[in-house]
């Protein structure tokens, strides 16, 4: 597993995206951690000391796995680039379907759907 | 397996889970460009949420989605969680007050 700094791991990211195109599948994993093990934590909290926790952020295409940790003070800049990375590439949704798409329950919008 | 249809009660449920143990819950997204389809899951390893769309509405609020799971994720789930541009407004929040290990 490839642990990365933020942008290359962006970079990676967008060009499993463009691989899985015809084929294939990207797995996105969000979790939170402090990245150090259980006896450091509690050895940080005994000693009064804030434990940082970051977000560890894993991607995936089945074959290659790429990793990067992101910080609070990172996070919006990352936020804001994985957010245009996803629009770019999820095309294949489809759009607002006519009503016998059930699925779309939650959406309201859907009377508005252009069907003549 | 549980999944979720309503789309409100998906986040809802998922922001608890979180906030209950924010140590072991994990948020998981799976596409398929060929299938044109997205998955989501929310678990704690003891229970798990899942949501599946082919939608591209629900790709716009997937990515609300993701805001609020970062805000969560690097500020603590403690953090204010407006759901839109509130979240900006925890930068006032203190940084490190709050982020330490629930007792």
């Amino acid at each position: 597993m490839v642990l990365l700094q933020l942008d290359p791991f962006l970079n990676e990211l967008t060009s499993m995206f463009e691989q899985s195109t015809e084929k294939g599948t990207v797995w996105v994993t969000l979790k939170r951690s402090s990245l150090k093990s259980k006896v450091q934590r509690n050895k940080m909290a005994t000693a009064g000391e804030p434990v940082e926790y970051r977000c560890l952020i894993r991607a995936t295409n089945g074959k290659k796995t790429i990793s990067t940790s992101v910080g609070a003070k990172d996070h919006q800049r990352f936020q804001a680039s994985y957010t245009t990375i996803l629009k770019a590439h999820m095309t294949a949704l489809k759009k607002r379907e006519r009503k016998d798409k059930k699925k779309a329950a939650g959406a309201d919008k859907k009377e508005g759907s252009k069907k003549p | 397996m549980v999944y979720i249809t309503s789309w409100d009660e998906f986040v809802e449920r998922s922001a608890q889970l979180f906030r209950a143990d924010p140590d072991s819950t994990r948020y998981v997204m799976k596409y398929r460009h060929c299938d044109g389809k997205l998955v989501l899951k929310v678990t704690d390893d003891k229970e798990c949420l899942k949501f599946k769309t082919d939608q591209a509405q629900d790709a716009k609020k997937m990515e609300k989605l993701n805001n609020i799971f970062f805000t969560l994720m690097s500020r603590g789930p403690d953090a204010d969680v407006s759901e839109v541009t509130g979240k900006e407004q925890t930068e006032a929040q203190s940084g490190k007050k709050g982020r330490g290990r629930k007792q």
